[in-house]
Order: C-alpha cells, then structure tokens, then sequence
C-alpha cells in the first residue's frame, strides 16, 4: 500500500513552475538594474569628485578626475583606470587611461582646481595668479586671492549681462528694422553707440586674467571671461559638495547645453518637450473624447461601429514612425507646403511651415495618442450603468443634456487617464519627431516676446531626442555620457511620475464603481 | 397644486430640441471626422505609393519599378554577381542607387526574431507564475511595476543598450553566454534549496513570493558570472573569445550588434505580451482549474492540462501583439545596431531595420522622388503588417473571451 | 387554450367597460414590441384609469417591464427595437412625430428597480430636472425642492444634510430621492418598476405607504414581483404572461375571485410545468 504522505521529491512543484517564477524575478532585476544604473549615473554626474594628482612609476606626473575602472583587455588579473584629465588644449585629449600597476603615488593636494571654460572643456591644475590692472594675487595669498576670484568672475558676469541685454534688446531689433528699410542717419548714430558700448564692455570683460599651470608643468594665460566655473573639490567640505551638487543639479534645469550637446543644461528640451506635449494635449483631447462619445453614445451599435472600434483599437499598435511619415507627408510637405505658398510666398525657397515645426510635431503626436484617448475614454463610459443615463432621460433631459450633465462628468477620471497616458507616450516618443521637426540645438525657443509671442513653425528641442543626439552624434561621447544619463534620468521620471499618476487615478475609478456596484 | 405647476414655455422646449439635435450632430460630424483623419494614414501611405508602380513618379529616371526588382537580387555594376543590395545615396553621380528592399525586411524580422527569442520565454513564465502560483498581494503589487516598464521610452532603453550594454557585453562575452546557462540552472537550484530546508525556514522563501526573494539571489549570480568571466576568457579562449571566434569559427562580431538588440527590444516587448498573456490566463474560469485540481492534479499538471490550452488563444494573442510592437521599434534598432543592411543570420551582426531606415533617410529624401516613395512604401508595409497582426489577435482575443463567458456560465 | 380564449376575452371585455373613457390616462391598442427579433408583447390591449394605482404582475420575462418601458418611450434608446400598435396618453398619440420625447417624459415619470441617484449632492438631485425645464429663482427653485422631497417622505430626514452626496443615503432613501427628484418636474404618471425589490421590509412598507399618498394627484403604474405587494398598494391588477395580457381587473376581484385558471394558479403559487 503507498504511503500518504508523498515521497519527498526534488522540487516541490517541479521545474517549470521554478523557471517561471525565475521569469518575474529576471524581468524585475532588469527593470531595477536599469532605473538604478540611470538614476545612480544620472545624480552621481553632478557630485564634484576628487581631483587626483597621480605618479606613475615612469616618473610622469598628471591630474585628473577618475571615471571606472574595467579589466585589462585579454588578462584575467590587473586593470586600467579611465581619468578625466581636461586640458583638451594643452594634451590633445581630455581622456587617459592608465594601467593601474603603472600607478606610483595617488594624492588629493587641496589646491588642484578644475575650471569649467567656454572653450576646450575643462582645465585641471593650479591656480597660479590672478592679474588685475592694479595687483595680482598669488597663490600664496591663499583665501584672498580666492575671494578677491569670485568678486571678479561676479563682475564678470554682471558685464556679460549687461552686454547680452544691449545685444537683445537694442542691437537685434535695430539691425531687424534696418533690414527692412534704409537706415536713417540718426539711427545710424544709434548702431555705431550701441557697438560702441557692446565693444567697450567686452573690454572690460577681458580685464583681469588667471595663470595657470597643468601638472606636466604647461602654463596657461587665460582671461577671466573665458571662466564659467572655478572648482576646488579637494578643498571642499561634504557639506560644500552637496551645495554644489545641488547648484549642478539646478544649472542642468536651467541652462542651454554648451560644446555641441555634450555639456551644460537642457534648459531649452525640458521646455521644447513641455510645449510639445502642451499643444498635443490641447489638441487631443476634445478630439479624442468625440469621438469616443460618439462611438460609445451616439453611434448605431451595430457591426461597422464594431469594426471601427477594432480599427482605432489596432491604431495604438501601429509602429510611432508610420505616424511620423504621415506627419512629414500630409502635414509638413501638404499642408505646410500649401501655406507657404499662399502666404510665405516672398520667403520661398526656404520654407515657413513646409519644413518640421512644433506645430507639425504636436499634431502628429496628437495623431498618435488619440487610439489612447479614445479607448480610455471609451472604456470609461462603458463603465457608467446604463441606470444613470436613464434615470437622467427619464427626468426629462434630452440625450445631449443626459450626456452633458451625468454621463460626461462621471467619465471625466477616465478622461484624465487617457490624457495622462497619451502624455506619458507622447513625451517619450523621438521617432517620429526626427521626421517631423525637431532640432539639435534650436537657437531660440518657440516662445518669445516678438509677436504672435508663440511660434508654431519653429523647430524645437526635445528631451528624448537630445539623449540620442548627444549619445550618438557627438564627438565625444565619453564626455556626453553623464549628461545624457542626467537627460534620461529626466525624461524616466517626468514619465514614471505621470504613469503612476494614471495608475492611480484609474485604481480610484476602478474602487468607486465597485462601490456603487454593491450599493 | 396649480401655483406650484412647472409649465414648459413651448418656446424653451423648442430650443431644448434644437440644442439636442445639433449637439447630436455636431458629434456625429467631429467623431466621424476624427476616426477618418486617424484611419486616413493607410489610405494615405498608398495614395503615395502607387505612383512608383505606374511610373508617373516626377524623377529623372521615372521608370516604373517592378515589384520584382525590389525584392530580388539585382545586377549593379561594379558587382561580379546579383546582389541584394540597398545604399539610396549613391557616393557619385555615376553609381546608381540601390534599392533592395529584402535586406531591410531581413534586417526588421531578424531584430524581431531575437527579441522575440529573448522576449517570449520570460514573458510567458512570468505571466504562469502570476497566474497560477503568485501569492495575490505581491500580484496586485506587481502589475503596476510592469506596466511602468512598459512606459520606458525607448530612447532611453536604446542609449542604454547601444552605448552601455554593447560596449559591455563585448568584453564579457563569456560571461554572458555563461548566463544562459547559469541563469535557469540557479533557478532550479533555489527551488531544490528551498525544498530540502527545514519547513520554518523555507515558509519564509515560498513559491508565492519567489518573484521577490529570487532577485538578489538571481543579482548574485550575474554578478558573480560575469566576474569570473575574464577568467573563464584566458582559461578557454586564449583570452580573447572575440579573436577566438574569429579563428575558429569565422565569425565576425560587430559591437552593435542583432544580441544586443534581441536583449533591448526583448526588454521593450516583455511587458506588452506579459500582460496580455498574463489576462488570458487569469481570465480562465475558475470552474476549469478546480474541477482539474479535484481530480488531483497538481498546480503544475493543471497549468499544463487546463489552463494553457484554455487560453492558448490569448497567449498567442499576446505573442503576436508582441511582434507588432518589435517589427515597428524605431529608436532601439537605430541605437543599438550599427545600421547595415546585412543579411546574416548570425546573432553577432549588425543589421538595419526598416523603421530605423525610415528615421534615418526620410528626412533627406527629396519628396515625391523614387526614394522618398520607397521610404513610404516601407512604412506602408510596416502599417499593414502591424495592422494585420493586431486585428488578428484582436479577432482571436474577442473569441477567446466569449468562450470563457460561456465557459463560466455554463459550468 | 381555446377554451380560455373566449372567457379571457370576456374578462378583459368588462374591466373596459368597467373605466369610463373620460377617467383613462393610457390607452394601449394592439400594442407589439419585439427586441432583436424577439417578442416581447404582442397585440396588447389595456386602459390605465387616472389617479388610481395600477399594478402589473406576472412571471419574470412576461413583458411587464417591457410594457412599463413603452409608456415613456424608453425604447427610443435600442437601435434593435421594434414597436408596433399605439399608446395613447390623455388621448394623444405618444409617437405621433409632433410629440417631444423630452417632455413626454418629463410628463411620464420613471423610477427604477435599483435606485439610481446622480453622483451629485441631494438638492442637486432634486434640482437636476428642474434645471433642465426652466430657469427658476433659487428661491422659488428651494421651494419646489422642499416640497418634492416632503411629497417623497423624505424631507425630515435630509433637511440638515441637501448638500451631502446622494450616494451617501441608506437604500431607501435613495429610492425615495428618486422618487422626488421624479415628483420636483411635476409628472402626470408615475411609473415604478419594481421600486421596492432592492430594499429591506421596512423601507418597502415607507415606499408603499408613499404610493397610496401619492395617487390623490397622480396615475401611478407599478410592475412587481410581490403578489401581496400588489393587492396592499393597487386599485387595479393586470396579469401578463408570456407576452400576452391575461387577465386584467380591479385588485380585490383579481386576487379573490380570479377568472381564470392560469391567474389563480400563478397567484396561488401553482405551477402547472
């Protein structure tokens, strides 16, 4: 007779069902690993790191920040470090790996500096002097002559404001109208003072000047408008790095990207994409919710709205680019090309609305997410009893007063989860904006204080695209890579922010229903 | 009762009327307009099409092109024999342009393919284990977080891919084909490890929650592979298992490569076939699966018996929503591969998609020229062929579900 | 069959006989209604006296929602309904195209089986149909509000609490604001479809005991599945039953002394399948 008690076997509930759960535990480590890698990465770019002085065995002596560290390529054992050492002037390369065996001394002298410069990257080495008209200050002079820095780099910038807002708002719209017609003598006295100053400031921009000297003992002179930033991480107190990391943090939100995409903020994407998404939501949602109204409320139920439904439904699955080609084909060349014909005529040959523009962009967009609006839409009045709609006709209301007042105010969470789902996909989308009118680097936003204030033709620049851009059409893409994991960190959040607000909302609509179901 | 009566002014109920009527109209119009301009886009990619098949297309050299030739190999000069062949640019005005559209189709299905291979096998174990063995909070926990990974752009999956796991898997490419070893024999060692512990310990480490508490064991394993991977590397391949290959095996391995992209878009697709297949399996009445464990069969025998032929519609369903979703993927393939137009099978080259191929050379495509129009037909055959895909599983998913009303009703 | 048909035919003969053509509020003459293909009703004839409690019973899918449904032309709303025979209200053809749906219904007030209060506050309930006939003051509006809910016995118990949500009330009273919200556009006929199968003993007897108020000034037309319900609250009584009108009269003869075998059966609880 057997037992009752089962023979103790291998696994309990055999392999397969081991290997399936292997599957949910193998899908969340990859979805943890990669929002830990973008968000680690991400953050940890604007920590200021250590600048190491470094000895190699051969006597050689250079600074740098280090990056990683990866095996030697064919050796199981020893391994390189990559350092940032700047100097993209002086060296030829900003980037050096070093066999670690090579490696002498490592040191953090508290007076290494490095300087973030408009042109050639950074510069990492000692501050030597600071040569004003009147004095200079050595490095022996210690906390004065870094104070007497920042008071200087401060007028600097006060002097770079001033001519910025002279260029905007004096020079730029004079040299416009000037344009048009011909220059009367009196304006032409106002040009030549405007210059006059414009010159003069720049003069004065170019007063003081630091000497500095790498640790391979190369000097350099350099003015202090060429300055944007001068760093002492050695020097600096945790407390101090985590003021900085916070202004890094605040600079990469604010500002335009420098050296071709490959530094500075995304100040002009964040707002590119925020405009976008803007536009394409106005746009998509009354259109979405008639025509889910109408599917779901005013037309026949029979087979072709049926048909129709499975259509718009099989939308969503098409591929973003085919969107994108129907965008450049019906709205850039058909539409826009219509336009400049009729009414940008002395512009042509180059083109108004006939080339990609934020307009085209969001319509293609909106054309993109409606299938996402309609079926949330849809889906959400489907979920209002019938029992409502008439109790509302039997009290008299005709069906577009039942619809108004009962059945679209029920429905308007649903609504909002479509909209908030079509923004999240829209805002991650970069295909089809490749095709349709975004920019690697727009010299001007889309808005502005010329009139009609927003301009909807022009090109714009876009968070998903500039991680493409900067990842893989710089030049130096080692240098790019932080930047773009700060960018991707960005765009993940904006959309895992907005997702789990959908989420939210639609588990609320979801409660309230079943309550009143049980009612 | 009198000087309380509520007397419609004929008047209001007239405009009351009115008002419905034209509200009813003014969203007929507007719906029947919105759900024209969206299914508008497939007349329109064939409105631009067809010119290039009657000839009337405004180029120089305006020649109808046979559909043959597009999918052929073709004879170009300069070439000992036919070739498939597709570079829209040519370098000089004296080479002639190619357009093979084979090598693009090739290069689309053979990145759908990999992440597909990737892809299927994780998804569908995941959606069994939720369906059938997940404890139901960590379930209700868990659908979120997948439908998070599915909102990932894939700008962000591609860059990853492209510029961090290619370089990487590059030099641990040991460990990484060690991974596919090691991964599911870890797995099964856990659950013998967890069969053999004493039962106060190994009701901590249930099946129900395996999901969780296999992850940092799963972490470890990686981890651990591909830190031994360089050793493994000098002990079997001379140290360099890329020149090893290349010897022995005659295979050429490029950076970016069809590997990286079945691993990136195999990430992208997972989430989307989870859920479906994982609401097909959910969704088998309860009556089925009970009536089968009555009897005594195990979990594992009724999952297989039962519940899979029960909803092996919706799986597949969820398989070919799946394929739509990766035969379209533009900005992974265009990150993570390098963008030839190869047509090899091997894993380790590159290839380039017909999407990738749109975003790459549509925006310098003269309109209305053989190229541009090419570039439309491929987007055409995208459209129909993702289209065609989802209406199916569109078509067997509403079969499915009314079988299992019937299912539920009657049992 | 065909020895029922002729006393069948006789019973529903007096009971026409017995309401004088000035007292009717619905006239119903061969009225058919099918659904989908389906029938429903077929060839109905039926007067509902004014001011007096009708009530419908019979078993489930005998066609009595069906007919309650027909009276305010909720029909309209099924593209697959067809409806043949005319429904005359106060002598006025329903579906005559002059007609406006609206305001028949307005006119034919419905309340349903399960309450189904708007997702509003309670006055806003109330205040729903009122807003859609006419703009009135808010003062006056307030009053109207006041005495529908009073007419619905529901006042006392929300008067410190309008602006809370509707759903917010037990069952009964959520029927009960039905019933006002219907009562504030002024209905001539109110019709009640099962309005008390949703609800607890209590609630039901406050329900009943509302409907014998109401009839001094309104028709009431009451479909139910509860044979005592019927005989407490209703002057008349039809019986229908696989579509068809079976036996129709004043309450107290139908429930005594019933002429036909099938009525009695199905009053008594019988079963001939």
């Amino acid at each position: 007779m057997r037992k009752l008690l089962p023979r103790r076997r291998l696994l309990i509930e055999g392999p397969g069902a081991w290997l399936a759960a292997g599957g949910v535990a193998l899908s969340l480590l990859m979805v943890l690993a990669l929002l830990a890698l973008i968000a680690g990465r991400g953050l940890a770019h604007f920590w200021p790191p250590d600048i190491e002085a470094v000895t190699l065995v051969s006597g050689e002596r250079f600074a740098g920040q280090p990056v990683r560290e990866q095996g030697l390529p064919g050796q199981a054992s020893g391994s390189e470090r990559l350092y940032r050492t700047g100097n993209r002037d002086l060296d030829g390369d900003q980037w050096r790996w070093v066999e670690v065996n090579a490696i002498d001394t490592r040191t953090t002298p508290e007076d290494l500096v490095i300087i973030e410069r408009r042109r050639w990257g950074p510069f990492i080495g000692r501050l030597l002097r600071l040569e004003g008209p009147e004095a200079q200050w050595t490095a022996s002079d210690g906390a004065a002559l870094w104070r007497e820095l920042e008071e200087r780099m401060a007028r600097v910038s006060q002097l770079r404001h001033e001519r910025d807002a002279l260029h905007n708002h004096r020079l730029e719209p004079l040299a416009e109208h000037v344009d048009d017609s011909a220059m009367s003598p009196s304006e032409e006295d106002e040009l030549r003072e405007i210059k006059a100053r414009i010159l003069a400031l720049q003069d004065a921009m170019q007063r003081d000047h630091v000497v500095l000297e790498s640790l391979s003992g190369q000097r350099l002179e350099l003015s202090l408008e060429a300055l944007i930033e001068v760093k002492r991480p050695n020097a600096m107190s945790l407390l101090a790095k985590l003021a900085s990391w916070g202004e890094g943090v605040w600079r990469f939100l604010s500002e335009g990207p420098r050296a071709a995409n490959t530094a500075g903020g995304v100040w002009p994407a964040i707002f590119g994409t925020v405009m976008m998404v803007l536009l394409m939501s106005v746009l998509v949602t009354p259109f979405g919710v008639l025509a889910a109204v109408y599917l779901n409320e005013v037309a026949p139920q029979g087979r072709l709205t049926r048909l129709v439904r499975i259509g718009v439904r099989n939308l969503a699955g098409v591929p973003s680019i085919v969107y994108g080609v129907f965008g450049l084909g019906v709205f850039v060349y058909g539409i826009g090309g219509s336009l400049d014909s009729l009414f940008f005529a002395d512009e042509l040959p180059s083109p108004t609305f006939g080339t990609g523009g934020l307009l085209w962009a969001s319509l293609t967009l909106a054309l993109l997410t409606l299938p996402v609006v309609i079926v949330a839409t849809e889906e959400g009045l489907a979920r209002i009893p019938d029992s409502q709609r008439e109790g509302a006709l039997a009290l008299g209301a005709t069906r577009s007063e039942a619809l108004r007042r009962v059945v679209l105010p029920m429905a308007v969470p649903a609504m909002l989860t479509g909209v908030i789902l079509a923004i999240a996909r829209a805002a991650g989308e970069v295909a089809p904006l490749m095709l349709v009118g975004v920019a690697k680097l727009a010299s001007q936003v889309p808005v502005d204080d010329e009139f009609p204030f927003i301009h909807l033709e022009r090109k714009f620049m876009h968070l998903g695209y500039h991680i493409f851009d900067a990842g893989f059409h710089g030049g130096d893409v080692q240098a790019a890579m932080p930047l773009v994991y700060a960018t991707a960190l960005l765009l993940v959040l904006v959309i895992v922010v907005l997702n789990l607000t959908a989420i939210l909302l639609r588990h609320t609509i979801r409660a309230r229903h079943v309550v009143q179901a049980h009612r | 009762m009198t000087e309380r009566s509520l007397s419609p002014s004929p008047w209001r109920r007239r405009f009351r009327y009115v008002r419905d009527r034209l509200f009813t109209l003014a969203v007929t119009a507007c719906g029947i307009g919105v759900i024209l301009a969206v299914l508008a886009i497939g007349v329109f990619l064939v409105v631009e099409v067809v010119p290039l098949f009657t000839g009337s297309a405004s180029t120089a050299n305006s020649d109808a092109i046979d559909i043959e030739s597009l999918w052929l190999p073709q004879q170009y000069p300069g070439y000992d024999e036919p070739q498939y062949r597709w570079q829209a640019n040519a370098a000089t005005d004296a080479d002639t342009p190619m357009f093979s559209l084979t090598p693009l189709a090739w290069g689309t299905l053979k990145a759908a393919v990999y992440a597909l291979l990737f892809a299927v096998p994780l998804a569908l174990g995941a959606a069994i284990h939720s369906a059938c063995f997940m404890s139901r909070r960590l379930r209700f926990r868990i659908k979120p977080v997948i439908e998070l990974m599915e909102a990932l752009p894939g700008v962000v999956i591609g860059f990853i891919a492209g510029l961090v796991l290619a370089p990487y898997v590059e030099r641990h490419l040991v460990g990484v084909f060690a991974l596919v070893l090691v991964l599911p024999l870890g797995i099964l060692a856990a659950g013998i490890i967890q069969a053999r512990l004493p039962w106060c310990l190994s009701k901590r480490v249930p099946l129900g929650w395996a999901g969780l508490w296999l992850i940092p064991w799963l972490a470890g394993l990686v981890a651990l592979t591909l830190g031994i991977s360089p050793y493994l590397e000098v002990l079997w391949f001379d140290g360099d298992m890329r020149t090893w290959m290349d010897q022995q095996l005659g295979l050429d391995y490029a950076t970016r490569n069809a590997m990286v992209v079945g691993l990136a878009m195999g990430f992208a697709v997972i989430p989307t076939i989870y859920s479906l297949a994982e609401d097909a399996l959910a969704g088998v009445p309860a009556s089925l699966s009970e009536g089968a464990q009555a009897l005594g069969a195990s979990q594992w025998q009724t999952l297989w018996k039962v519940l899979l032929p029960a909803a092996s519609p919706g799986i597949f369903s969820a398989v070919m929503i799946g394929a739509g979703r990766a035969v379209g993927e533009t900005m992974i393939v265009l990150m993570a591969t390098g963008n030839t137009a190869l047509m090899t099978l091997s894993p380790l080259d590159g290839m380039r998609s017909m999407a990738a191929n749109i975003a790459i050379e549509l925006p310098e495509a003269a309109p209305g020229g053989v190229h541009y129009q090419l570039l439309l037909l491929c987007a055409l055959l995208l459209f129909v062929f993702t289209f065609c895909v989802n209406t199916l599983a569109e078509l067997v998913r509403s079969r499915l579900t009314q079988r299992y009303q019937r299912l539920g009703g009657t049992t | 069959m065909a020895d029922e048909t002729s006393p069948r035919q006789a019973a529903l003969h007096e009971v026409v006989q017995d309401i004088p053509r000035e007292g009717r509020c619905f006239e119903i003459e061969e009225l058919s209604v099918a659904y989908a293909g389906k029938t429903a009703l077929s060839g109905l004839n039926l007067y509902v006296p004014r001011h007096r409690v009708t009530a419908f019973i019979g078993p489930s899918g005998c066609g009595k929602s069906t007919l309650l449904r027909a009276f305010n032309r909720l029909h309209d709303l099924n593209d697959d309904v067809d409806r043949q025979g005319r429904i005359m209200l106060e002598g006025q053809e329903i579906h005559a195209p002059e007609v406006d749906v609206a305001d028949l219904r307005r006119r034919v007030g419905m309340v349903f089986q399960t309450p189904n209060p708007f997702p509003m506050s309670i006055y806003e309930n109330v205040a729903f149909g009122l807003r859609l006939q006419a703009a009135l003051p808010k003062r006056r509006r307030d009053e109207v509000i006041e005495w529908a809910l009073e007419s619905a016995a529901l006042w006392d118990e929300v008067k410190h609490r309008l602006h809370d949500s509707a759903l917010s009330l037990s069952g009964g009273q959520q029927q009960r604001l039905v019933i006002a919200r219907t009562l504030a556009v002024q209905p001539e006929v109110l019709l009640l479809d099962e309005p008390a199968s949703a609800l607890d003993p209590i609630s039901t007897l406050k329900i009943e005991e509302l409907i014998r108020t109401l009839k001094s000034h309104l028709t009431l037309v009451l479909v139910t599945h509860n044979m005592q319900q019927a005989a407490r609250v209703s002057d008349y009584t039809a019986f229908l039953e696989g579509g068809e009108l079976i036996e129709y009269g004043a309450t107290d003869t139908l429930f005594t002394n019933p002429r036909l075998a099938r009525t009695e059966n199905y009053i008594t609880g019988r079963t001939d399948r």
